[in-house]
């Protein structure tokens, strides 16, 4: 069932288009997130939904009901805001029983809901505290709080752990997730993060520069990016995206670089072939990339230019040809910098995207 | 699964910080109807009420400068009269001139002692209690400031005329009698009462100078003096612009403690122009010619209060006062 | 804070400076406090006493400062001879009744010129601000000839509008820095939450308070203290403090103690109401531009 469409909706802020002919879907008690860098269109869409913003043109339709003209509170919406918007006077309880004391809920209705939600974030022994005396994590959970407190038909979440520290961000991540599928709201959480967007979401909404560029499940996004933008943004460390010209020789399909000459395997050169394009992009992510010290057929020489131990495992970038290529591999891995070596790509998981428009070709 | 081909496509930009991430809307920047009918109640009440106290008074005073105000009878029409009268009228000239002395004696003394004071004053032991202290004159109405030190100058009576007696710097005469130092009189007044407000704007500064500027000094080797004049008086100028600026115009406002100590005289030794105005309005009732020179006044005003305006926008002025907030 | 002092060091010179330092500071706290206690000293006085000086140079006879029988009967004259009872209550009409006015229409119209973006926002603020600072002589003329049109001169109500002029401008320019402070996510928070739009409002309110609660009393002082629109709009019928204390003064016969008992009655108040805004007097006095 579909809880929440939005189509071709338009944002403009005066002669600038923040969004540009959206189209999405989501369905029932999914979690969804937009990801996207700064400015590129996410937020505004968020707030859209949320009714903050005006819709420049298009419809966004909630469950059966078009909520374009509708004020935030007729919504049947709820949100969490990157800085909390905590009400600083009032308590915690106050502020998660909020919603509740606006829909006139009675008050020992409130009492209990305030608590179970409080409990469920583990707050519950901070209730009387003012918003001032509590830490980020805490403030984050109020705001969290203030949220779960009602079942609305959708939850709006825009970067909420955007200003955690790292540790904190990694265990709030989980905790989200476990209580989105707890709670079983529809969700739409807005993020520039990769990470938290591949590792929450049912589906992920990328959007760059206004424009949703792909949309799909976390594992589509990241083996299958529509084109090199996505396949750039999506993924740490990044996707090696290597500018190379196509050409045929006899049976064999090349890419050439200034540094190496590869031969493309069955399936790259058919697509290779069909695009047509000389201009290619080979995008190949870290760890499909082998690292040796000795030469063999079609691998590429190079230097090492940089080792960086990411824990469990080492980054290591090769110098050739002018490029940097990332590979991702073991810990133990004896290379040392300036150390000559020779890279090799898995092509069952490489990518060729055209150099001019960026499409994916295969 | 949901591919399409996309048509506006950018390459990565690799060194872009991702995560440096700026606000990408503007909150209520769109004017629609409803929006701008709930900002209109709630602007609408202020600013009619503050259109019927200020501005239908301009329009009065720009009549009444332009007419002979007979009180009682019917107004004549004078044309520009009561402004031309201006040029040739000596009090008038007096009063600006008296004026300028005036704020330029009040400033120069409140600025060095203010200053100085703020200076002592900062991180010394009892700041807290000693600031409290000091701005009391403050609070004081400045007619009854006036009224006091009216006591406190008394020729027979008045202690101050008696201390001055004392060090051997008045004779008999008091203070305000004499037309050489009545305007010191009431100067003094001034200072004693707003002193404290330079003070604290000072002091405002003085809070904010970068402690790693003081360090880098210290450590090159220089000495308090040498480190208020190089670190201290550059950090808390833009202060004390701002705090010159509101004293000026107050002096231009508040004539309540001459109309108290001297009501202009001895002779027109304390007549700056705003008692002047009083005195035509309000002593010979010449409402048409006191409108004019209201105008003058008002005029001069304005144009200082944009400069203020304008120092209040400076964004690098903006910046002084912020600098080290929180 | 302690902890951000800048380190000294002893040097001659350092100590020097630090003793005339104190110098300086003592003789400022004595040139400041001096006049109050006098005030308050002849407030207490017979007049016969507190017309004695001793002989010039007689540094010893300063003692008459302090040591004198205090009596009460100024402060008794003044609510029993003279109308200061009524006086008084007129005072704290007109300043508390155009406080009230400049806040409460101030707080909304400030509301909005913080939200909300237009064209022409920079020059109303600049004619806000431009009235505040107007001297009260260039305008008065003008406004007491439409307020004895209007019935208003000699009266209560038309103080209360005459003091308008300068809190009001004082009252939006002020809020409207603090509902700049406050963030607008606090109110799309509560819209979300199921608030109209004007519940929303309200609700950031409290977080004004503090503020609110500080320039109704700075309102109040710039009302109490003042004295031509008193004298003039007030003329006879709605005398405040200060006006009645200045016609104390006449001709023939200045009332001296009455006069210093009035001014003890007229500043006390504020003294204390300036003690309890502390935090917000130099950015009241200075229309926020300088922030503590």
């Amino acid at each position: 069932m579909v809880a929440l469409k939005i189509e071709n909706v338009w944002k403009y802020y005066g002669d600038t288009v923040a969004v540009r002919d959206l189209n999405l879907e989501c369905d029932d008690g999914e979690f969804v997130c937009m990801l996207g860098p700064s400015g590129c269109g996410k937020s505004s869409t968020m707030r859209m939904l949320a009714g903050l913003e005006h819709i420049s043109s298009g419809d966004i339709l909630l469950g059966d009901r078009r909520i374009n003209d509708l004020a935030p509170k007729d919504r049947d919406i709820a949100m969490v805001f990157e800085n909390y918007a905590l009400y600083p006077h009032k308590t915690v309880a106050e502020n998660i029983g909020n919603p509740l004391r606006l829909a006139k809920v009675a008050k020992h209705e409130i009492r209990k809901r305030v608590q179970e939600a409080a409990d469920l974030l583990e707050i519950g022994h901070l209730l009387d505290r003012k918003p001032m005396e509590l830490s980020g994590g805490q403030k984050q959970r109020v705001a969290i709080g203030r949220v779960i407190v009602r079942q609305p038909q959708i939850y709006l979440f825009d970067e909420p752990i955007a200003h955690l520290d790292a540790k904190l961000r990694a265990r709030m991540r989980s905790e989200l997730k476990h209580l989105q599928q707890h709670l079983g709201v529809t969700t739409v959480y807005v993020t520039h993060d990769q990470l938290e967007a591949l590792s929450m979401a049912d589906r992920i909404a990328v959007m760059h520069e206004g424009v949703l560029q792909q949309f799909g499940t976390p594992a589509e996004i990241y083996s299958n990016p529509v084109n090199a933008w996505v396949a750039g943004f999506v993924g740490e460390p990044a996707m090696n995206l290597i500018a190379c010209s196509c050409a045929q020789e006899g049976n064999a399909v090349n890419l050439m670089h200034d540094g190496f000459k590869i031969t493309l395997d069955d399936r790259l050169a058919k697509a290779a072939l069909s695009s047509g394009e000389r201009d290619l992009r080979l995008g190949v992510r870290p760890e499909n990339v082998r690292l040796t010290a000795d030469p063999d057929d079609g691998m590429i020489a190079g230097t090492v230019f940089s080792r960086q131990l990411l824990g469990s495992d080492m980054l290591v970038d090769v110098l050739s040809g002018g490029d940097h290529i990332r590979v991702r591999t073991d810990p133990k891995s004896p290379f040392e910098a300036d150390e000559k070596c020779y890279v090799s790509f898995d092509f069952d998981h490489a990518h060729l995207f055209s150099a001019e428009t960026g499409i994916s070709i295969v | 699964m949901l591919i399409e081909a996309k048509t506006s496509f950018v390459t990565v930009d690799e060194d872009h910080d991702y995560a440096a991430r700026t606000i990408d809307y503007e909150p209520e920047n769109r004017n629609t109807a409803p929006r701008r009918r709930f900002h209109l109640y709630l602007m609408l009440p202020a600013i009619i009420t503050l259109a019927a106290i200020t501005i239908y008074p301009f329009f009065w005073l720009i009549y009444m400068s332009l007419h002979k105000i007979v009180i009682g009878g019917a107004d004549r029409w004078v044309g520009l009269k009561n402004y031309a009268g201006l040029l040739t009228d000596e009090k008038n000239i007096q009063g600006w001139l008296m004026l300028a002395k005036y704020s330029g004696l009040c400033l120069s003394f409140e600025i060095l002692v203010g200053v100085l004071l703020a200076v002592i004053l900062n991180n010394s032991r009892f700041e807290k209690v000693l600031v409290t202290l000091v701005l009391m004159p403050m609070m004081m109405s400045p007619v009854v400031a006036g009224l006091l030190w009216y006591y406190l100058y008394n020729g027979t009576f008045g202690w101050y005329h008696w201390l001055f007696q004392s060090l051997g710097l008045l004779g008999e005469t008091s203070i305000l009698a004499d037309y050489g130092s009545a305007l010191w009189g009431v100067v003094i007044v001034d200072i004693w009462q707003w002193t404290p407000l330079i003070t604290l704007i000072a002091l405002a500064g003085l809070k904010r100078v970068p402690r790693d500027q003081v360090e880098a000094h210290m450590v090159d080797g220089a000495g308090p003096i040498r480190n208020f004049f190089a670190i201290s008086l550059p950090n808390i100028y833009p202060f004390l612009l701002i705090g010159i600026l509101l004293r000026f115009m107050d002096n231009f406002r508040f004539i309540d403690h001459i109309l108290a100590m001297t009501g202009g005289g001895p002779g027109n030794s304390t007549r700056i122009l705003p008692v002047y105005l009083f005195d035509v309005s309000f002593q010979f009732f010449k409402l048409g010619r006191g409108a004019a020179i209201a105008f003058t006044l008002l005029a001069v005003t304005i144009i200082l209060g944009m400069i203020l305006v304008r120092v209040f926008e400076n964004p690098a002025q903006k910046k002084a006062l912020a600098n080290q907030k929180d | 804070m302690a902890s951000r002092d800048i380190v000294q060091y002893d040097t001659g010179l350092s100590r020097l400076l630090s003793v005339l330092a104190k110098v300086f500071l003592a003789a400022y706290v004595v040139w400041t406090i001096l006049p109050f206690v006098i005030m308050i000293g002849s407030s207490m006085k017979d007049l016969l006493q507190a017309f004695t000086l001793p002989e010039v140079g007689d540094w010893a006879g300063t003692s008459a400062l302090v040591h004198f029988t205090p009596t009460f009967k100024h402060y008794v004259a003044l609510f029993t001879e003279e109308s200061f009872g009524t006086y008084l209550s007129n005072s704290l009409l007109a300043s508390v009744g155009s406080a009230l006015l400049a806040v409460i229409l101030g707080t909304s119209c400030a509301y909005s010129m913080s939200r909300y973006e237009f064209r022409g926002k920079k020059d109303l603020l600049f004619w806000i601000i431009s009235t505040r600072m107007a001297p009260v002589v260039a305008v008065i003329v003008p406004l007491y000839a439409i307020f004895r049109n209007f019935g208003l001169v000699g009266t209560i109500p038309g103080l209360i509008l005459a003091y308008t002029t300068f809190n009001l401008p004082f009252a939006i320019w002020m809020l409207k820095g603090f509902f700049d402070n406050v963030p607008y996510a606090v109110e799309e928070a509560a819209q979300c939450d199921g608030a109209t739009r004007f519940q929303a409002t309200l609700m950031i309110l409290p977080l004004v308070a503090p503020g609110i609660g500080a320039f109704l009393v700075l309102c109040i002082l710039f009302a109490w203290n003042d004295f031509l629109f008193a004298t003039i709009i007030g003329s006879g019928a709605a005398k405040t403090l200060p006006a009645a204390t200045k016609e104390l003064v006449q001709p023939q016969n200045v009332q001296w103690g009455k006069i210093m008992a009035a001014g003890v009655v007229t500043t006390a108040p504020m003294m204390l109401l300036g003690l309890l805004i502390r935090r917000y007097l130099v950015a009241g006095l200075t229309m926020g531009a300088v922030k503590e």
